[in-house]
This record gives C-alpha cells, structure tokens and sequence, in this order.
C-alpha cells in the first residue's frame, strides 16, 4: 500500500452512489455489498467504490460528480427529472453530501492551486490519514438554473461541468441524441469561461462536440472517455475529436464501463446477467490509442467512472475493486511506457491540466 | 373566489420529497402528474439511449392529490411542508430513508434548494415571520391564479441536523419547526414503530432549538420520548399532524392524555386524511389489516375534530396536517377527495354537523396561524 502512486480518478458519481444508492461509502466494498438491496444491484450492479477502498488504491484525488439531469423518459432509474428547479434540488443535495464528508473529515474541497500543491505533498507524505482530495464536478448542467447562478457553483467549488449528459439538457443535445447546443448554451459557456471552469466534452452528441469547441475557448477535458477507433458508438470519441482535444491541451480520462470498452457487450441486458470479455489491458489500449495519436502521454488520464450506474460485472473482468486499477501501472511498464508517462498518467497530467486551468501553471 | 371558500392552512405536507423522490413536477396540475406516472413510456430509437439499459420501473406511489395548481384552487394558500429524510436500515418501505446521518443532511439540503427554486420562480414564498405571515395572509385576501402559496419550513426527523451546533444554519435558511424523529429508531431518539425514549444528543440539541426559536413538533415520537420531550422542553409544541387512538388505536395516534397535554401547552393537533389513520381496522404493524383502497369519507375526519374539541372543551387546539401524498395517493386518501382543492369540501362538512363559522376558521386557518404569531412573538 505505501507503493501505491497517487492516483487521479476522474469521473465518480460517488454523491449519486450514497443518496440515490444509499450506500454508506464510508463502509468497506463488502459492507455495501450485503447491505445493497436487490433492486439496487440489479440495476445499478455490484459496488466498487468506498472510500476506504479508494484509499487502498491510492486514488488520493477524485473528481465528484453532482450529478442530476432532465429526463423524464428515465425509465431505468427513475431519477431522470421534469424541471431544472428538480435538478437544483438533487444538485445541492449532491454538493451538500460532499460538504458532510468534508466536515467528517473524509473529504477535502480542491479549489485553488495551493490547495491542490498543498493535498498532493500531505498525501504523498501520510496516505493513511489524509482526506481524500475532491474536485467538484457536474455532469449535465441543469441544476444550473442559468448563467447568472455560475458565480454560486464556482463559489461552491465547482471546477469542471459538462453541460450535456444523456437525452436533451437544458442546455445542448447529449449522448444518444443528434444535434448540437441549444440557445441557452452560449451565454452559460461564456460565464463557465469567466469563472475558469473546464468544460468537460464527455456525453456531447457529435455535433454539440464541434459547436461547443467552437464557442468556448477556455480549457476543455474529457473526464471519462474512450476510444471510437477500438469500440464503435457515439458514446466514444473519433481519433479528429482526440485530436481536437489534444490541441487544446486538454486530458481524457478512460473510462472502465465494458460498454465503452468491449465491443460484445450487450446492453439490453442486465449488466448483472453478463460478463465483460476484457481485462485492464483494454483499458491500456485506449490509453495507448490516445498517446499514439497524440504523439505523447501527456493527454492521458483515468476518469474510471466505476460504480457510475454500472458495477462489478460492468467493468474490466479482472476489476473487483476501485483499488485494483493500480494494476494500471505493471501493465503500462509492460508496454513501454516509462516511470514518467506513468505518473503523468495516473496523477501528473490533471493536475498540470487544473494549475492551468487555474491560471498558476506554468 | 366564491365568498364562502376560506384560506386554508394546510400543517403538513411532503412536496419537496414527492417532487424529487418520485420526480413529481409540483407546477403542474395533478392531472398531469397523473397521466405521467400512469401512462407508458416512450423508448428512445438511438441506439446509444440510456433508455436501451434495462432495469426495475421503481413503484409509484398512489395517484397524485396535491400540486400547486390545485392548491390555488382550494384556496390552500399555506402550508407546512417539510425537509425529510430519516436515518434508516435499507428495508422494503424505506423511499425516504438514508443509509447514514451525512446523506440524511445532504436529502434536506436538496430540499431546501427545490423550494428555494420554486421561490425564485414565484410560485412560493416564505414565511418566516410575523411580516412574512401577514403579508401572505393579505395576499390570500384577494388571491389570483399566480398568488405564490406561503411556505413555513419543517423537518419531519431531525437526523439532518448533525449537531447542535448546526441548528443556527437550519434556522437562517428558514427552518421553523421539527419533530425529532420519524419512523423506526432515528439519530435522536425512538419514532413510530418503536419503544424507547430519547437518545442523550436529542437534549443538546433541543437546547439549540429553542435557543433559535424553532418550535417542536410531537408526531412520530414513540410513547416515552413523547413524554421525555414534553418533561424537558418549554417552548412551543403542536403535532402537525396527528389522529385520536380513542377512535383509532395504534401508537401512531396521540391518547386522550396527550391530546390534552398538547392543548395545556397552547399546542395545535393537525388532522391527517389518511386510510391508515382514519379506519380503526388498520393496524401498522399487521399488513393484513391494510386496505388497498379507502373506506372512510372526510367525515370520519370530524370524528376526530370533534372527539379532540370535546375533550379540551373548546375549538382552540385543532387544524389540518393533511399529509396528503405523504406515503400514499388517492387510493387511501378519504374517499370524496379527489385532490386538495376538495379541502373546501371539508369546510362544508364541518359547517353541516354545526360548527359554528368562527370555528370553521379557527380549524382552517386560524390556529395555525394563531400557533405560529405566538411562537414567532416570543422568539429571542
């Protein structure tokens, strides 16, 4: 455990996981696991995710998502919501789950650069006890009731927002739809710029993709995202849409959903009646992808998204746990990549990619 | 508005949770939320839809009776209405419950904010005091199809609260009522369901309460810690909302002597329209009791009216606390009510068995708003 490398997790719907879900993510994986109902595993798959196994695999910074959408055909998990002023609701309540754990001592908001410098050597120095470092993120931005409430969210410590998801948002059409941003997009990506907020381009539908890149200049990311060359789907992004992103200087997190990783996979059926054909090694192949087209690994991260609607059966087949993607490393040394890349990749190029965003890299 | 619809207060009502627990749009009228919990779901043709996932279809409650559209039109202009989330073991009935005290605080977080939304759109407003009241109480006098209703904030269980030291915070976000427990054994003490008493945090943070000046609501304290609350606290006390166990037996409902110990301490008892707490064949804890359908009319509520006014001898001491849509729908509401706005049909009974027109507005509005002026009076 005191080898673990610092690990950047990307993408987790941990606050979705311990409302909607109800899991005690203070409790160990095993814990969750028996006190889970059977309607919740069903649906939502085995738990990966705690934070004392987070702790174990050395992912010393998450970003967590508030996580909340207008979807009322929802059929699957009944969360899809009518109204933004629902999506507000749902939005705090995700906020305020992390200034709980915050106050428990679990967690700890990273803001600033010098929070972020400050976490990174106390994690370094003491991985025991440390909080675990937490980025606010949002995906879907409807529990942004309009541009004038960014200066709230920033306040908040909202750092990253992607402002579709699945469906149509409020905002821009999303993952499963066609068709690009919406009226009200331009004056929120104008204020998200302002407040030197990421735009996360995971779940645009492709045309959204070209338009936002187009309007927005300020730093973008991908916070959980794989390859369209390795597995089909609109789901994923075209090698013109990495290198989009690596021009701007932009991370993208691979994601472990087997449906994004396993071009077999069958998603009409329960992830639950089903086993991934993959293993992490496909996870390092679009990790590869990404480093091949953009001629370094520099644009490379994880955003696992494990536990993010889908769990254990879902993911690689040699994941039982979050803390196993520190097997990551072995299999990246085996490829060549260098002790370097590595750390660039498991901590090193989101945290470049914050301090710039930030405005104190460099 | 016809002269003789009164303003009606209702005590008790759970929309933050039907509005994002079971997705309910509260602006728009009950007949569409109606149709969109009954009517079949459309299936998106891309083949990327999150709606291809498969999964269980998460039970509805009964068909919907409140929402604000109707509330206007039976001139309900007032409610209590709550944050809600007890601390609970995952279990079959538990929609409402969280697995730990934090996520319990971050639930009514998110309730707070959706009705700090529906505040900002102007279809509520608050009522946190004595100008707040009067100035919605005016506006009812002439209300129109926008008039906002009035909002006085509650926590049903106060396991939210995570210390004493928190309770500033609830308050200045306009908190200003609480019952320390729901159902089952909850951070404070023993709720429906349970025996035993008070844990020793519920004192502290009783202490913080009254400090502030939040009154306490006696509902789902089980049968000591009702007791145990009534022997420490001095502040304000009502039961939102509360039934008679002389007509229907059951823990759940307050006994003659608490019925008049509410009423010593200047309390207000708020009348629930549920089949669960109307017919005296249903017992909580025996599922074989349990009608699917109600059998009870709004009569069987001035019952309870009535058997509470006899006992304190005056009409001082009774309200509303509907809990309409806390649990249930239209199936085990009171048989000829339809939605909300029906509550004027309840007037109309009261006024038919004889109660006098000075009553009738004490029961539909009058005490609460009497409760809360003294409360708020008196606040440090």
């Amino acid at each position: 455990m005191t080898t673990s490398l610092l690990l950047v997790d990307s993408h987790l719907d941990l606050a979705f996981d311990a409302i909607q879900l109800k899991r005690d993510l203070t409790a160990s994986v095993a814990s969750v696991r028996a006190h889970d109902p059977e309607p919740v595993i069903r649906s939502f798959g085995t738990c990966t995710v705690t934070f004392p196994e987070l702790r174990k695999g050395g992912v010393g910074l998450v970003f967590g998502t508030v996580m909340t959408r207008i979807d009322p055909n929802d059929a699957w998990t009944a969360t899809g919501m009518y109204t933004q002023s629902q999506c507000y609701g749902i939005g705090v309540g995700h906020l305020a789950y992390y200034q709980a754990m915050e106050r428990a001592g679990v967690l700890r908001f990273i803001r600033t650069g010098a929070e972020l410098d400050g976490h990174v050597t106390e994690w370094e120095r003491d991985p025991e006890t440390t909080p675990i470092g937490l980025v606010l993120t949002m995906e879907s931005a409807d529990s942004i009731l309009g541009p004038e409430c960014v200066p709230e969210w920033h306040a908040a410590g909202l750092r990253m927002v992607s402002i579709a998801h699945y469906g149509v948002s409020s905002y821009a059409h999303g993952t499963g739809t066609e068709g690009g941003l919406l009226p009200r997009a331009k004056p929120l990506l104008e204020a998200l710029k302002a407040h030197r907020i990421i735009l996360d381009v995971t779940h645009f539908a492709d045309q959204a993709f070209w338009e936002a890149l187009e309007v927005f200049d300020g730093r973008v990311a991908a916070s959980h995202h794989n390859c369209r060359a390795l597995v089909p789907g609109q789901r994923q992004l075209s090698d013109e849409m990495i290198r989009a992103i690596v021009e701007r200087e932009g991370v993208i997190g691979v994601a472990l959903d087997a449906w994004m990783l396993d071009p077999k996979w069958q998603r009409e059926l329960p992830g639950c009646e089903q086993l991934a054909h993959v293993t992490l090694d496909a996870v390092a192949d679009h990790v590869d992808h990404i480093a091949q087209i953009a001629g370094s690994a520099r644009h490379c991260g994880i955003g696992s998204d494990l536990d993010g609607g889908y769990g254990q059966e879902q993911a690689p087949r040699d994941v039982n746990t979050i803390s196993d993607l520190q097997r990551l490393a072995g299999i990246l040394e085996g490829r060549g990549y260098t002790p370097a890349d590595i750390r660039g990749i498991f901590s090193g190029n989101w945290i470049s990619l914050l301090k710039k965003a930030w405005g104190e890299g460099e | 508005m016809a002269s003789t619809e009164l303003l009606i207060i209702d005590g008790h009502l759970d929309m933050a949770a039907n509005a994002l627990a079971l997705r309910r749009d509260l602006t728009q009228p009950v007949q569409v939320l109606r149709e969109r919990e009954g009517g079949i779901r459309r299936r998106s043709g891309h083949k990327d839809s999150l709606e291809r996932r498969q999964g269980p279809l998460i039970p509805a409650q009964g068909p919907a009776t409140v929402a604000l559209p109707e509330m206007r039109a039976g001139r309900v202009g007032i409610m209590v209405s709550t944050l809600m989330c007890r601390v609970q073991a995952s279990g079959p009935d538990t929609t409402h419950a969280a697995r730990t005290r934090e996520a319990a605080y971050a639930v009514a977080r998110s309730h707070l904010a959706y009705y700090q939304a529906l505040v900002r759109q102007g279809e509520i407003s608050w009522i946190r005091d004595i100008p707040e009241l009067e100035a919605c109480l005016r506006a009812w006098e002439n209300p129109s199809l926008q008039t906002p209703v009035g909002l006085i904030l509650s926590m049903e269980s106060a396991d939210p609260i995570l210390g004493p030291e928190q309770v500033p915070e609830w308050y200045e976000a306009g908190l200003r009522s609480v019952s320390l427990t729901h159902f089952g054994s909850n951070t404070y003490g023993h709720g429906t369901g349970t025996r035993g008493g008070l844990f020793p945090s519920a004192y502290p943070l009783m202490d913080a309460l009254r400090k502030v000046g939040i009154v306490l609501d006696l509902t789902h304290a089980a049968e000591l810690a009702f007791w145990q609350i009534l022997d420490y606290w001095d502040g304000p006390v009502h039961a939102s909302h509360c039934n008679c166990r002389a007509l229907v037996p059951g823990q759940r409902h307050l006994s003659d002597e608490m019925v008049r110990a509410i009423a010593g301490r200047c309390g207000v008892i708020g009348m629930v329209f549920a089949e669960a707490m109307l017919n005296p064949a249903w017992v909580w804890e025996e599922p074989v009791t349990q009608r699917p359908t109600a059998s009870r009319s709004m009569s069987a509520v001035v019952e309870h009216v009535d058997h509470i006014c006899q006992l304190v001898g005056n009409t001082d001491h009774v309200a509303l606390g509907t809990d309409l849509d806390g649990g249930f729908g239209r199936d085990l509401a009171p048989t000829d009510l339809d939605t909300i706005a029906d509550l004027q049909k309840f007037v109309g009974i009261l006024r038919s068995r004889g109660y006098r027109e000075e009553d009738v507005r004490k029961i539909a509005h009058g005490n609460l708003i009497h409760f809360f002026h003294q409360a708020w009076e008196h606040t440090p």
